[in-house]
């Protein structure tokens, strides 16, 4: 990873030599394009071709952290109330299913406020994650997010850092990328799920600014409490007292003087800007908050809205991955399924309405995926033989064996509302009977995500220039987006 | 789109050439017109095969500056020597295959015309210069003649070759840095830590003219500190971490750091130092370096642990990118995928390895092959050790010159902040002075392959004592080399400050030891920044996710960083402990009411479960508002498997009405897990319980509630989930006052540095700050300003604690500390 430093060539390099005079650039770069002007990012290469025209500026990623059951939600299939000794292979959604206002459109029991709003929005049901043998959910999380499958020899970056690096900050007071609600201690996989929260190659400039708890938000662009305001400000005057006085000799005008200063001031323009205030819940009305408060992801979703409002350019918001916790249903996965839907349905709906209500969902692609599908018998994917990691007996005894146990690959489901996205569309079908795998239109994660980034105007065959080689935003380039999902084609 | 990236960077190699060893070029105008008379004839004869698009043997024809490139055979033409011209001997069939291939010879008159062309240099246009040759990186190593002394004082022999450059690059004439800046340097490229301004002082007033070369010696002898500073370096290199795994069920990864300290610690010679990594043998050698990082299930083909330790030892001990060629031929460099995979085949389970060109089976196999033919050996068999001790020797051998120019240009690079290739992981790059390159490279090679050596040799050098080089933008496309690049403190180093200037250090928890029947977690200890586990603020100043090989850390500064510097609570709280450390105000970390081990450990398949019987307590807590139930987890390797339990809590009132802990409420529930009901620990069934996380802290407010004693068990359950080789080891922890969470237990006493002196007047914190952070004594306005800062307003006369440590942050995130000038 020596090279995170290739030179600036042709057309760059002439931008960089009119916008820097000789210690003038002080004047002229924002904090966020610093790294960029100095040629410390790799390179973008330009595609052969303009992109398509953007349908969205920013994007929402709603991520349903360790694999959601997508007959539970989104793809319900033939119900079967629970009964004690009923067949294992017989139930197939454990929930019955409901209208939504598309006629052709149902869901599964608990998302009656998505369902109220399915008129402004797409299902994907047929996404298929990779098949990667023995299931290791932070992997296919790292698949999911970067495009690429780990180990890999360059540190590739989040689908967040890329949009952010290719597309910049759209208000400068506002990290181009934040990731909410993922606690990064969770025992056993951290290190995986720290893997993949970088921007790798881009260089950190477009890291995740991450935030574990949306109500501790504000205090992440406020002074540490033990500090205070007072304080605070007393400390930055000494540093900038102390700074005017220090002998700089023939190292004023230096670039990495230069840049730290103002990477410093760029943190004080985040910290006392106007759109600080987005990161503040409590500025939200009562009964706005009280709609969304379906618990930390809920007060995400809403903490989202506000920070796309102030100029955030891609926002996720995760139900949290902990090892068999939420969406990780090993037992009890009708029980747990039935509080999933309780946190995501009324906060996704408002959300929507929200967006649309304030004249943003046209151009704000809200994104709600999870890594991987589930079954109560198949473990991957399906006819492939790969070792059980659930527990499901063939006959449901007790009420901790009814749900959707395994972790399955073969189909899952991709919600979409917004920036461009065919309204009240379904697209991909699954089997109605077991194993429900994929009849048509399979989504890999490539073209998921080339979707995603042609809807911000990013061709999938961008890429940036690495080691002398140019690595792809979708995987060697090959997503392609799907484009009967756009409003516009 | 590949295609056009090798052109563009063509282009650029080209271009910017400027080594200065350059071979005598004929002068005077030229005859031949390149544009007309030459690429006519390889247009009409060669594209069909040379085209930019199709490379056939990795050459374009297409372009001058493809032309002059070559191909993987190396260069076609050499400029002035067209006998020696590969293009020559190819279209006149001396050097079969002849070309074009399998059609009618060119003309005479054609090759004459070429010929007379690159005889005349090789020339863009007739009235250009004759053109530069490509540069090609030799495999042997040849020690090259010093250049005489040209400046007088530049005596020693990397100082004639520094002296000889800088004559014929022109430029104004070299300075060097003051003595203040220079044992900067040293101590934190040698020790990584500041100069105790004690030392400084001293080295300052100093008359010795040979004081700087003692000082060299004297931060080298210390073989600890040396050792825990460049273990980061290596620790990146070598994709090295703790505590950092990803599952896979074949193999997992696996740490070498206590080999990798010891060796440093020793000195080991580099050539050795290779040897162990590519081919370990005895207990303790570093046999993570070609585990690599594994994930569980399946992996793509390039990125088996056998492709992964191809690709890493090519890389850095070779400087050779071999990443694009291990899915297939490499369409930037000669290089193929079956040499990714001949190389590979000395370290796979299997000595024949079947090729898989971008995931896709090949009928073709690969066995050992070393990537230049020349130095390779057939193992002596088949076996994995006899392969692997094959390579070694083939990358240690002393014909193979690639080796310590390797090195030797890291660490250049790593000491003066540019190598002498520019980019240290391309070893095939040209060096601003090729025969410093081969001269360090000898000179290493003959002092017995010493790291410490040649770190001395550089840095008592003119070259690295130089002034450091501002620049106002990106590296220039003609670099001349002038002194070092200014360079950015390391996480490591910046953390080091912090515990040096207020003696207030990290502290380790080492893991427990994780054989069967190990005790529990070792006592906690004070230690340098690398030996902790990154916090946010060590990630933001740039320690890296060690999945990939680091030989440069990116040093750009970020808004993301910033607001680690300015708003993270690791930054703020370490400075106002620092603070309280500095002016003897630190109290003790408050003393757990219980502590007992939390360690189990799973047996063999058919071995009978591990028994871990639960540990009853009974502590007092009369007077506490809160108590805190803190699990610690040391190391354990399956923290989700077994469940942490306190059982059968009960807190006693005065009346000795016994409270459930179950009927109480945390004040932050989210360590709890799930499940209510009997616990059963080794067998044995509790009525009540609190299944926790591990690791995990509840806090519960009992206040006002008049308990006077606390009882219960805490426990494990699910032991007998261990597979073998799973862990579970920590602590379990009752504090009756919020206990400091990194040290739960108390620290040994000692410290990395001996403690620095208990400050009680204003203007000794103010010197100290400024002396150990930035070197120097602070100018009147500063200490002024400074003393003002340090004014307790609600403590008349006493020095504010909170005041010193504003100033600490104040003086740190100037660029006056955070730069090496």
């Amino acid at each position: 990873m020596a090279d995170d430093n290739p030179h600036l060539i042709g057309e760059d390099h002439r931008a960089f030599s009119r916008l820097v005079g000789r210690r003038a650039f002080l004047g002229v770069t924002a904090g966020a394009t610093l790294s960029a002007l100095a040629g410390r990012e790799p390179r973008r290469l330009q595609a052969q071709s303009s992109g398509p025209a953007a349908t969205a500026d920013a994007v929402i990623v709603l991520w349903m952290a360790g694999g959601m059951a997508q007959t539970e939600t989104w793809d319900p299939k033939r119900y079967t109330p629970f009964e004690p000794g009923v067949r294992t292979d017989r139930v197939l959604s454990t929930f019955p299913s409901i209208d939504t206002v598309v006629d052709h459109i149902k869901v599964s029991q608990g998302l009656e406020r998505v369902a109220r709003v399915m008129d402004r929005g797409a299902i994907i049901r047929t996404f298929q994650a990779a098949d990667l043998g023995y299931i290791l959910h932070s992997r296919h999380q790292y698949h999911w997010h970067t495009g690429y499958i780990p180990p890999q020899s360059l540190a590739m970056p989040h689908i967040g850092s890329v949009v952010s690096r290719t597309l910049g900050p759209k208000n400068p007071s506002v990290p181009a990328f934040i990731a909410i609600g993922q606690n990064m201690e969770i025992g056993g996989e951290s290190a995986a799920v720290k893997a993949f929260h970088t921007a790798g190659f881009l260089g950190s400039e477009h890291g995740p600014f991450l935030i574990t708890n949306p109500l501790d938000a504000a205090t992440a662009v406020r002074p540490p409490a033990e500090l205070g305001d007072r304080r605070f400000l007393s400390r930055r005057r000494l540093y900038q007292k102390l700074l005017a006085k220090e002998p700089v000799y023939e190292y004023a005008g230096d670039f990495q003087r230069e840049s730290l200063i103002r990477s410093l001031e760029s943190a004080d323009r985040l910290l006392t800007s106007p759109s600080a205030k987005a990161f503040d819940l409590s500025l939200e009305p009562r009964a706005a908050y009280d709609t969304y408060n379906t618990g930390r992801f809920g007060q995400g979703c809403l903490l989202a809205r506000r920070l796309v409002e102030a100029g955030a350019r891609y926002v996720e918001v995760t139900t949290e991955y902990i090892p068999f916790r939420y969406w990780d249903t090993h037992e009890r996965g009708h029980e747990r399924a039935k509080a999933m839907k309780e946190q995501v349905d009324a906060p996704l709906a408002q959300l929507v309405l929200d967006l649309e209500q304030r004249g943003l969902l046209d151009r704000t692609l809200v994104v709600l995926a999870s890594e991987f599908g589930r079954d109560a018998i198949t473990e991957g994917k399906v006819g492939k033989e790969v070792r059980d990691q659930a527990n499901t007996p063939d006959v449901m005894a007790a009420p901790e064996h009814y749900g959707m146990h395994r972790h399955f690959t073969a189909a899952g489901s991709v919600v979409l509302f917004g920036g461009g996205i065919k309204k009240g569309f379904v697209y991909g079908r699954t089997a109605d009977e077991r194993p429900c795998t994929t009849i048509e239109n399979p989504v890999p994660v490539q073209d998921l995500h080339a979707t995603i980034y042609h809807a911000l105007g990013i061709p999938p065959t961008t890429s940036y220039v690495v080691e002398k080689r140019p690595v792809y935003v979708t995987n060697d380039g090959k997503g392609k987006p799907i484009r009967e999902l756009f409003e516009r084609g | 789109m590949k295609a056009c990236l090798a052109v563009v960077m063509a282009v650029w190699v080209w271009a910017s050439a400027p080594w200065v060893d350059a071979q005598p070029q004929p002068t005077g105008a030229a005859t031949i017109d390149y544009q007309q008379q030459v690429h006519t004839i390889l247009a009409a004869q060669c594209l069909g095969c040379h085209s930019a698009e199709r490379r056939s043997g990795g050459l374009s024809l297409a372009s001058y500056a493809d032309a002059l490139e070559g191909g993987r055979s190396g260069a076609a033409i050499r400029p002035g020597n067209a006998a020696d011209s590969l293009l020559i001997g190819r279209i006149t069939g001396q050097v079969p295959p002849s070309m074009p291939l399998g059609k009618p010879a060119l003309s005479a008159g054609d090759v004459a015309t070429i010929r007379l062309w690159i005889d005349e240099g090789a020339r863009a246009t007739r009235a250009s210069a004759a053109a530069a040759p490509k540069w090609e990186a030799p495999l042997a190593l040849e020690r090259p003649a010093i250049p005489d002394v040209v400046r007088p004082g530049w005596t020693m022999p990397v100082d004639r070759f520094t002296a000889a450059y800088l004559a014929s690059s022109g430029g104004p004439p070299p300075e060097l840095v003051g003595d203040a800046a220079f044992a900067r340097r040293a101590f934190l490229d040698i020790w990584g830590l500041l100069p105790p301004p004690d030392d400084l002082r001293a080295f300052v007033a100093n008359a010795n003219v040979d004081k700087r070369r003692m000082l060299i010696e004297r931060l080298l002898a210390d073989n600890d500190a040396y050792a825990q500073h460049w273990i980061s370096f290596w620790n990146d290199v070598l994709r090295n971490d703790e505590g950092v795994n990803y599952h896979s069920e074949t193999s997992s990864r696996k740490s070498i750091s206590a080999w990798l300290l010891s060796a440093l610690n020793k000195n080991v010679p580099y050539n050795r130092f290779v040897e162990q990594l590519l081919s370990p043998a005895a207990p303790g050698d570093p046999d993570g370096f070609l585990v690599g990082v594994n994930w569980r299930g399946e992996v793509s083909a390039s990125q088996t642990p056998a492709m992964q330790a191809a690709q890493n030892s090519a890389q850095v001990f070779l400087g050779i990118n071999l990443k694009c060629n291990s899915c297939h031929d490499s369409f930037i460099s000669k290089w193929q995928l079956k040499d990714a995979y001949g190389l590979a085949s000395f370290f796979s389970e299997d000595g024949r390895l079947r090729l898989y060109r971008c995931d896709v089976a090949q009928d073709v196999y690969a066995s050992p092959a070393f990537l230049f033919p020349e130095l390779n050996r057939v193992p002596p068999s088949a076996s994995l050790p006899d392969r692997r001790r094959t390579a070694a020797a083939i990358f240690t051998d002393p014909r193979n010159g690639r080796l310590p120019r390797t090195i030797v240009n890291r660490m250049w690079q790593r000491l003066l902040g540019r190598g002498l290739v520019e980019n240290p992981d391309e070893m095939d790059g040209v060096p601003w002075s090729p025969g410093l390159l081969d001269w360090l490279a000898s000179e290493f090679v003959d002092s017995g392959y010493d790291l410490k050596r040649l770190i001395a040799t550089i840095v008592s050098s003119k070259a690295y004592q130089l002034r450091a080089v501002p620049r106002v933008g990106e590296q220039p496309r003609d670099y001349v080399f002038r002194g070092p690049e200014i360079r950015r403190l390391t996480a490591e180093q910046f953390g080091d400050a912090i515990g040096a200037i207020t003696g207030d250090w990290n502290v380790y928890q080492p893991p427990a030891p994780t054989a069967p029947g190990g005790a529990g977690p070792p006592p906690a200890r004070h230690a340098r920044e690398w030996q902790t586990p990154a916090s946010p603020l060590a990630r933001a100043l740039g320690r890296p996710i060690r999945d990939q090989v680091f030989t440069t850390r990116t040093t750009t500064a970020t808004m993301l960083q910033s607001l680690e510097l300015v708003n993270g609570d690791r930054l703020s709280n370490w400075l106002l402990r620092g603070a309280r450390n500095m002016l003897g105000e630190l109290p003790l970390p408050p003393a757990a009411l219980f502590v007992t081990p939390i360690n189990a450990r799973g047996a063999a398949a058919g071995q009978t479960a591990p028994r871990v019987a639960a540990a009853p307590f009974d502590v007092g807590v009369s007077g506490a508002a809160r108590l805190w139930l803190v699990a610690q987890d040391t190391n354990s390797t399956a923290v989700d498997k077994a469940e942490a339990v306190w059982a059968d809590g009960a807190l006693i009132g005065a009346d000795g009405v016994a409270t459930p802990l179950s009927t109480l409420v945390p004040l932050d529930a989210s360590a709890v897990r799930s499940g209510s009901g009997t616990a059963v620990i080794d067998e044995q069934a509790f009525q009540s319980a609190v299944r926790v996380k591990t690791p995990s802290r509840l806090v519960y407010d009992i206040s006002g509630r008049g308990f006077i004693r606390f009882r219960g068990v805490v426990g494990l359950e699910h032991v007998s989930r261990l597979a073998q080789g799973e862990t579970i080891l920590g602590r379990f922890l009752i504090f009756g006052t919020e206990p400091d969470f990194d040290r739960l237990v108390p620290p040994a006493p000692e410290t990395p540095l001996p403690p620095g002196p208990r400050l009680t007047r204003a203007a000794d914190v103010v010197d100290r700050v400024y002396w150990y952070a930035l070197g120097r004594a602070p100018y009147a306005e500063e200490r002024a300003i400074a003393l003002e800062a340090l004014v307790d307003s609600t403590r008349p006369g006493r020095i504010s604690s909170e005041g010193v440590a504003d100033l600490l942050w104040a003086v740190m995130v100037k660029p006056e500390f955070q730069l090496i000038f």
